[in-house]
């Protein structure tokens, strides 16, 4: 059990991070919170050291991404419809590069992660296998497709627009 | 390239945007709050009281050991050989030390450690050496001294009901500020009493000098200093009573059987 003050130093540290992360999967606010809060929970559980600051960082985007994946996957979810989707209280986007971040929400599951990491956070294809569990060459796959994909999107926007 | 760079720049710019809110961090940092003070407060009452659990028998069990332990009143007994007996508070002989080398002897012999002391005077009595000396004609005697002055009593009346069939014992009882001057001195309680007494007879006597001489000799010696003089009964506080000093008790508590 890690204290208090480590506790408020990762959320100030990792917030935003996490926050992306959930914003690429998740829909809904209530899910966001439910993640947010057990990913920082989870890591006051967690009491072995990291090895350094980056060690830490990936830790906590793989235990975010895992969380997300699996409260997508959970068979309660995938029966059920939520109160907030239900009320139509959908995820607050901001208006600049509006068409990045949709295109980035349309992708499926599987690319949001890698993409993100890429032109986001800046980690190499390997790194990423690494934080993900992947094979590298699995990522280059992803990446390209994931560009392909985004390219496509926006180019047909700005052309529509 | 450049392509791929303005993406790039455009990405971070639509991501940068997107912040944890206040109010998620804040409700974030109360839910951890909450969790880790909550963590704290199943684990440390059992801690807690587990160590106060353990504290209290520690505590118990040295108390008790302490009252147990502490001799509360002492029995000194003196004939040449010199040993004293700690009573504790429960009428118990928790420690027996001996003042000279017969006194050694004899506590060696004697199994007497946590019986009840009209008991170990009855064992001691009994006891072979104790006998012969007492057959030999020596002058057995026995102090008794302690804080609690009712206890004190108490016990010189029940040692004197145990030695009540021996015409060569006296009884008596005394201070324990006096016992520890005796103890400075090195001398046994009782012998240190006949020092002191033979001392208002001839004020060149030292502990030395009495040390090795059996109560019996001491009290020979008395005999004779009050033999020489006859003015000797009243000229100190602790003068003795020549008439009854071989049988009976004698000094501040003592001479009431």
């Amino acid at each position: 059990m890690r204290s208090e003050e480590e506790a408020n130093r990762a959320v100030d540290l990792y917030g935003d991070t996490v926050r992306r992360i959930c914003m690429i999967h998740l829909k809904n606010r209530a899910d966001t919170e439910d993640i947010f809060q057990n990913v920082f929970l989870k890591y006051v559980l967690r009491t072995a050291p990291f090895d350094s600051p980056e060690h830490e960082k990936a830790w906590i985007i793989r235990v975010t991404s895992n969380a997300c994946r699996d409260l997508l996957k959970s068979f309660f979810r995938s029966r059920t419809v939520s109160l907030d989707t239900l009320i139509k209280k959908p995820q607050e986007m901001p208006e600049d590069h509006s068409d990045i971040l949709e295109a980035v929400l349309a992708l499926p599951e599987k690319y949001k992660d890698p993409i993100y990491l890429h032109y986001y956070e800046g980690y190499t294809a390997e790194e990423i296998g690494q934080i993900l569990g992947k094979n590298t060459n699995t990522v280059y796959t992803l990446l390209t497709r994931a560009r392909k994909m985004l390219k496509t999107r926006l180019e047909g926007v700005t052309e529509n627009g | 390239m450049d392509k791929d760079k303005n993406f790039k720049n455009q990405f971070r710019e639509a991501f940068g945007q997107i912040h944890a809110e206040d109010e998620l961090r804040a409700n974030t940092k109360d839910f951890l709050a909450r969790q880790i003070n909550k963590k704290k407060a199943h684990t440390f009452p059992i801690l807690k009281t587990a160590a106060a659990a353990a504290c209290l028998l520690v505590a118990v069990t040295a108390g008790g050991a302490w009252l147990y332990l502490t001799p509360s009143a002492y029995i000194s007994i003196d004939i040449n050989p010199s040993l004293e007996l700690g009573v504790n508070r429960f009428d118990r002989i928790v420690s027996i030390e001996a003042f000279n080398s017969d006194g050694q002897e004899l506590a060696e012999q004697l199994d007497i450690r946590y019986m009840d002391y009209s008991e170990a005077m009855e064992e001691l009595l009994s006891e072979q050496t104790v006998e012969a000396y007492l057959e030999n004609n020596a002058v057995m005697t026995v102090t008794v001294a302690g804080s609690d002055e009712e206890k004190t009593d108490q016990i010189l009346e029940n040692v004197e009901t145990c030695t009540a069939g021996h015409s060569n014992i006296s009884c008596h009882s005394g201070d324990m500020a006096e016992m520890h001057e005796a103890h400075s001195e090195g001398l046994s309680f009782g012998k240190y009493r006949a020092y002191l007494e033979l001392k208002s007879l001839d004020p060149s006597v030292t502990p030395d000098d009495i040390r090795d001489l059996s109560m019996r000799e001491i009290q020979d010696l008395i005999d004779s200093y009050s033999g020489d003089s006859t003015d000797t009964d009243n000229s100190s506080e602790n003068g003795p009573d020549s008439e009854n000093v071989h049988h009976h008790g004698h000094g501040r508590h003592a001479g009431e059987e």
